[in-house]
């Protein structure tokens, strides 16, 4: 936008020094005297009560420090989900239990001088289990006589603990038996999806120490540090202002750190041992005893006119949230009111079940319910746009929401809490498909004649919105101090995950100012230091994080011109700002610099310019997205080659444009692996199978095709500087594309993910089978 | 892991190694690369052998051989001129498939058959090579045909013993073709199924021999011997090829694992053995 | 415990370290205080630990700190000299290249090795260079053109020849 100097510029991120060169910046980047080494005893069982357990030849081994059970520490039903308090998730997690309900769950804990002694002494701990059947298939979990996984009387919000069921949601706008009544065409299926796990690079650590004042101090690679300061305090029963939560740099989240997963049971052997001690996952426990996507069986039926309008859109779901309700009802909450509303459907419905399993324990992943919502409407559209011999491009140009519409889907789908109606104030849909259709050749390609041999190429689109930030339950704050040579302090307690939040936040704090970027120092996420903010999740941190370092900004501003004023002797309606220096618009532009004020106010005022603010948003504007992708599918091995991604979002203003970029090509190679490769399987005793980058495989530099991406800007009301989100949306994208995309090129629907090239070849056969039977001659 | 490692010996010989070998009692184990071994993070080893100093990393023509010591790397065969040159330089591309830069900067050939994952890479191309591998013990040194190192490899009586070499007789001839199929989930992956083969034919397009290794497929890479029978004496054509890209499925004894399951494989071994054919037959001159 | 004498060169400066038989590089390597060497996965799958021995990239993590004997190290802290930059560096930071940063000094190493051997790498090549660091953030869009931008620059300053690229025993 023309007149900014800062917010819209790809500049350096301010933390990337640090980076590229090493700098010890990660919560395991320090040495600390006398650290134990944390760790957990995991069940070996899905399904357990501890009749016994022996701690004796543990704790008396050398070198070990400190044993913990359930007899050694308070029993506080909660819930690990980093969400704002009153948490939506059941409180039906304890810091140790006697009954364990996954593979992995915490049995005991130990801290001793090494990570061998460690592991040693778990393996002295003597249990003896009372194993129980265990529901390990979600399609079981409600049946008559199955197992309960939470028969303890004290865990609540739990929405029927005897059928295993955390959640229960139905909403409805209109009546879709109606709307069924009315339409020309009504087409029903079923989808499923998988688990995924976030597999960062950086698995989940955190150390904690008694700091001199004896107050916990607790370091840790997290999306929520406020979230888990609360929930420790309460965990271990100690008051708030007693906890030290510090974030140092993260090694990615992607809302598997939007958890309090360690800090808890860490705190709790500092306490005990009186010693700092680290805690970490090994890469296999950070598979399936950290958390992982929801699974769901997704029925949907959709009933459109011969034009092809939608007048009806009902979604049911099974979903299972594992063994704990972590983000159970607010993940799915979000499949039906992000999902549904992208079209203007007059009559939509969604019933969703969230049951528990004795399996690892979902929680909130990067798009949040909406990968799996938008996989399954987005291939059924496609379905029925093909049954009307309409463009799939036309249909959804047709049918999305658009500029001035209001959603009320979401109005009844907040998060736990009556939500509020979604407003779009902002809408750069149809420009998205439009160039997106362009970057991919869409006419072009969806004309072209099939290629002769084995390989054959097809090309599909998908449409996804998300949301930005929680209305009204976000919120954050910063504050802004000002120094000797001009430049300004910035604290927030915002959590930069590696997406660019501190540049982000530095680049609205520096265009408020009307400062360079180099004036801003910034401060995150340290619970003493750095006023709250919920964290980074729900795509908050640019538009509330950074609506409340906007506000600060120009409260600091409004303090700076006032002092400014009276410097150079003019009214403040005749000042401009900029580039480090207040100056008056008349043509004698006098002018004085920044450090000259803060200077002036220091030692002359004896003034210390500075202020705070808080800000939340009553509404979340979408950003809005279409994806668009090339494959080309091998018909003899079933592989699946994704040839060219191209991926359009309207995050409404982009602050940084590289990272904006940087954040849509990550997001789309995890909705890409979520498409094709990745999975996290356990047998029938719920054991994880390949917890192991070797067999779970994540997109490597080989495995990408062209991306292509495309930034569609819009002017949010609501955000700061216009900004919306965009970190989120871009993987809801490709798997539907990818499924649309495979049925342009060799015919077949699968309606499952991950899509292997054993599910292509399947289908191509039973395809082939089906034609024979009817008497098709199939021309090579 | 290895906190009860007590020595870590460099011998600058294989006797040494060997020696060193049967002094450890059980608890001794050989590492060239470290791939395999640090992985499986055995706890109860208690002296490590380093071989990659003992002598035998090299690749060097031998008569009418190339001899390949068994401490030489993936990279090492992948960049090796000799080596690129064997057998239409499959046993270079299957190099070249084994992990990331970093591992096969380390991995040695050694270690790749010692290990004896039935989806080794290297192991297919050396089978369609008839490679023989040479082992050294306390007793001396003795040549086994690969396919019998396989058989014995992980027996009790191997224990003590140490892979030194692999020799691979330079095949002679022309109108020779030779291929290497891998298929994987991703770019970078160990073998779902994996198919070598080696064919000559005459001037009349007649197969004179036809060499067809599997991995990953069987309790360890197998030839499939009755195809390669059914191969030898007939035109090279698509037929043969469609033949013998069916009777392969026979041969095999694939499982269902978390990879994929054994229908898939069986399938696959179809499909690799009628690309790898088609590939040595238009080196060989025959287009198909 | 056994100790044993290791004596190494890291990052240009001889080392003298007492380690265990049994320890492994990265272990070793943190312990000294080279943080910028990161435990991903401990299985030589994720390259996150990856240093540079005698010019060739290596998962530290599966290496026995013994085999570096008489070796030359390179971590990501001995790429800078000084306020300097390696080029690498400097196009990682102009192209938006790294993201959380955790897998960023294994992605440098790694293009460091290539470029040492193949000063004009193709984009298929730097792809192969890197693709033994996994990178869940990027998509490996910006890393892979900041690479190739790194190789277009004319060498900042003159880096020592090395051999062709040592094999490391």
């Amino acid at each position: 936008m023309s007149g900014r100097k800062v917010v819209g510029s790809n500049v350096r991120k301010v933390e990337g020094h640090k980076l590229v060169t090493g700098a010890p910046a990660f919560t395991d980047d320090i040495e600390m005297q006398g650290m134990l080494y944390g760790k957990i005893l995991p069940s070996p069982h899905a399904h357990a009560r501890i009749r016994r357990i022996d701690t004796r030849k543990a704790q008396t081994l050398a070198g070990v420090h400190a044993v913990l059970t359930y007899k050694d520490v308070p029993r506080v039903p909660h819930t690990t989900a980093g969400q704002a308090w009153p948490e939506p998730s059941p409180y039906d997690t304890y810091l140790l239990d006697s009954k364990v309900r996954f593979v992995g769950d915490r049995v005991a804990a130990v801290a001793a001088e090494s990570r061998a002694i460690a592991e040693k002494a778990l393996r002295l701990i003597e249990v003896e289990y009372e194993v129980l059947p265990a529901v390990i298939d979600m399609e079981l979990a409600m049946a008559p006589g199955a197992p309960v996984i939470h028969d303890e009387p004290d865990s609540t919000k739990i929405y029927d603990r005897s059928h295993n069921i955390a959640g229960y949601i139905l909403r409805e706008i209109g009546s879709v038996e109606q709307g069924f009544r009315e339409s020309d065409y009504v087409v029903e299926r079923e989808f499923r999806t998988h688990r995924q796990q976030h597999t960062p690079l950086e698995p989940h650590i955190t150390i904690c120490w008694l700091d001199p004042n004896g107050r916990l101090v607790i370091r840790t690679s997290s999306q929520v540090p406020y979230h888990s300061r609360r929930q420790v305090a309460m965990i271990l029963q100690i008051p708030v202002s007693r906890v030290h939560v510090i974030k140092p740099r993260i090694g990615g989240g992607f809302g598997g750190k939007q958890e309090m997963l360690l800090e808890d049971i860490c705190g709790a052997l500092a306490l005990r041992s009186r010693r700092p001690v680290k805690m970490e996952f090994t890469r296999e426990e950070e598979f399936y005893m950290a958390r992982s996507r929801h699974p769901q069986i997704l029925r949907l039926k959709m009933g459109v006119k011969a034009d092809g309008t939608l007048l009806a859109n009902q979604m049911t779901v099974l979903a299972t949230t594992g063994a704990y309700g972590s983000h159970a009802n607010t993940v799915q909450g979000n499949t039906g009111s992000k999902v549904l509303p992208l079209y203007r459907t007059p009559h939509m419905r969604f019933e969703c079940h969230v049951v528990y399993t004795n399996m690892p324990v979902a929680g909130a992943f990067r798009g949040y319910g909406c990968p799996q919502g938008f996989f399954a409407q987005e291939s059924l559209v496609d379905e029925i746009a093909n049954h009307l011999g309409m463009d799939p491009v036309e249909f959804h140009l047709k049918n999305a929401i658009r500029l001035g519409d209001i959603d009320r889907l979401s109005a009844q789908l907040g998060e736990g809490r009556e939500g509020l109606p979604r407003v779009i104030r902002s809408c750069g849909l149809p420009e998205c498909i439009r160039r997106g259709a362009e970057a991919i050749e869409w006419e072009k390609k969806r004309q072209a004649p099939a290629l002769g041999g084995h390989l054959k190429r097809g090309v599909g689109m998908s449409c996804s919105m998300q949301g930005s930030g929680i209305a009204g339950v976000d919120w954050a704050s910063a504050f802004l101090k000002m120094n000797e040579d001009g430049a300004f302090f910035l604290q927030v307690g915002a959590s930069d995950v590696g997406g660019g939040a501190d540049t982000v936040l530095s680049q609205i704090a520096a265009e408020s100012l009307g400062v360079t970027l180099d004036k801003i120092v910034i401060t995150s996420g340290d619970t003493d230091t750095t006023p709250f903010d919920v964290g980074a999740y729900a795509s908050s941190t640019t538009i509330i994080s950074g609506g409340a370092v906007k506000k600060a900004a120009e409260k600091v501003r409004a303090q700076v011109l006032s002092l400014a004023s009276q410097m150079l002797e003019t009214p403040v309606e005749k000042l401009e700002w900029g580039n480090n220096q207040v100056f008056t618009v008349c043509e004698c532009r006098k002018s004085v610099t920044m450090a000259e004020i803060a200077m002036q106010a220091m030692y002359t005022e004896k003034l210390q310019i500075m202020d705070g603010a808080s800000h939340f948003n009553t509404d979340s504007p979408p950003p809005f997205c279409a994806t668009f992708a090339e494959v080309e599918v091998d018909t003899e091995t079933g592989q699946v080659r994704v040839l060219h991604l191209a991926t359009a979002v309207d995050p409404g203003t982009a602050v940084n444009p590289m990272q904006s970029e940087g954040q849509v090509e990550g997001a789309v190679t995890q909705g890409m692996g979520y498409a094709l490769t990745e999975e996290l399987l356990l047998d029938g005793a719920g054991r994880p199978l390949n917890p192991n980058f070797l067999d779970y495989k994540i997109f490597s530099a080989k495995d990408m095709p062209k991306l292509t991406t495309i930034l569609v800007e819009t002017d949010e009301p609501l955000g700061p500087f216009g900004a919306k989100s965009i970190s989120e949306v871009p993987i809801n994208g490709p798997a539907p594309a990818i499924a649309n995309a495979i049925y342009h090129a060799v015919g077949v629907r699968i309606r499952k993910l991950p899509i292997r090239p054993e599910d292509v070849l399947r289908a191509l056969c039973d395809k082939e089978r089906e034609l024979r039977e009817e008497g098709v001659v199939i021309a090579k | 892991m290895f906190e009860q490692v007590e020595d870590f010996h460099r011998p600058a010989s294989v006797r040494e190694a060997v020696r060193l070998l049967e002094s450890g009692k059980g608890r001794a184990r050989i590492v060239a690369g470290g791939t395999d071994l640090v992985v499986d993070g055995d706890s109860t080893v208690r002296a490590l052998i380093d071989i990659t100093h003992s002598g035998i990393a090299y690749i060097r023509k031998r008569g009418g051989s190339c001899a390949i010591g068994a401490a030489t790397t993936m990279a090492e065969l992948e960049e090796s001129r000799i080596i690129r040159g064997l057998g239409g330089g499959i046993l270079a591309r299957a190099a070249a498939t084994c992990g990331s830069i970093q591992i096969r900067g380390v991995a040695t050939v050694g270690g790749n058959l010692a290990n004896g994952s039935p989806a080794a890479d290297l192991v297919t191309p050396l089978l369609v090579l008839d490679a023989v591998v040479v082992v050294a013990d306390a007793k001396g040194r003795r040549k086994l045909p690969i396919a019998e190192y396989l058989a014995v490899r992980g027996a009790r009586a191997m224990r003590q013993s140490l892979l030194v070499e692999v020799t691979v007789p330079r095949p002679l001839g022309r109108r020779c073709g030779w291929s290497f199929q891998k298929l994987g989930r991703t770019a970078l992956d160990i073998s779902v199924v994996n198919v070598a083969a080696g064919l000559q034919v005459d001037a009349a397009g007649r197969i004179q021999w036809a060499r067809l290794a599997l991995g990953a497929v069987a309790p360890t890479a197998i030839r499939a011997g009755a195809t390669e029978k059914n191969l030898r004496g007939r035109g090279l054509d698509a037929e043969a090829v469609a033949e013998a890209a069916e009777g392969v499925m026979r041969e095999v004894s694939p499982i269902t694992d978390l990879r994929a399951s054994a229908t898939y494989r069986r399938e696959m071994c179809r499909v690799l053995t009628r690309r790898a054919l088609v590939e040595c037959a238009a080196q060989a001159g025959c287009a198909i | 415990m056994t100790t044993m004498q290791l004596r190494v060169t890291v990052n240009r400066e001889p080392r003298k370290w007492s380690i265990a038989p049994g320890d492994l590089l990265l272990d070793v390597l943190r312990r000294e205080g080279f943080f910028g060497v990161k435990r991903g996965c401990e299985k030589g799958e994720c390259g996150s630990c990856t240093v540079l021995v005698d010019g060739r990239a290596v998962n530290s993590c599966l290496m026995f700190a013994a085999k570096v004997e008489g070796c030359e190290v390179l971590t990501i802290e001995g790429l800078a000299e000084g306020d300097r930059l390696d080029p690498i560096q400097g196009a990682f930071l102009d192209h938006g290249a790294a993201q959380c940063g955790f897998c960023t000094p294994g992605m440098i190493l790694a293009a460091k090795a290539l470029l040492d051997k193949n000063p004009h790498p193709n984009e298929a090549e730097v792809r192969e260079a890197m693709a033994g660091v996994l990178c869940r953030c990027t998509g490996y869009i910006k890393p892979v053109e900041a690479v190739l931008a790194a190789a277009k620059q004319p060498a900042k300053r003159a880096t020592r020849k090395r051999q062709p690229a040592g094999v490391v025993r």
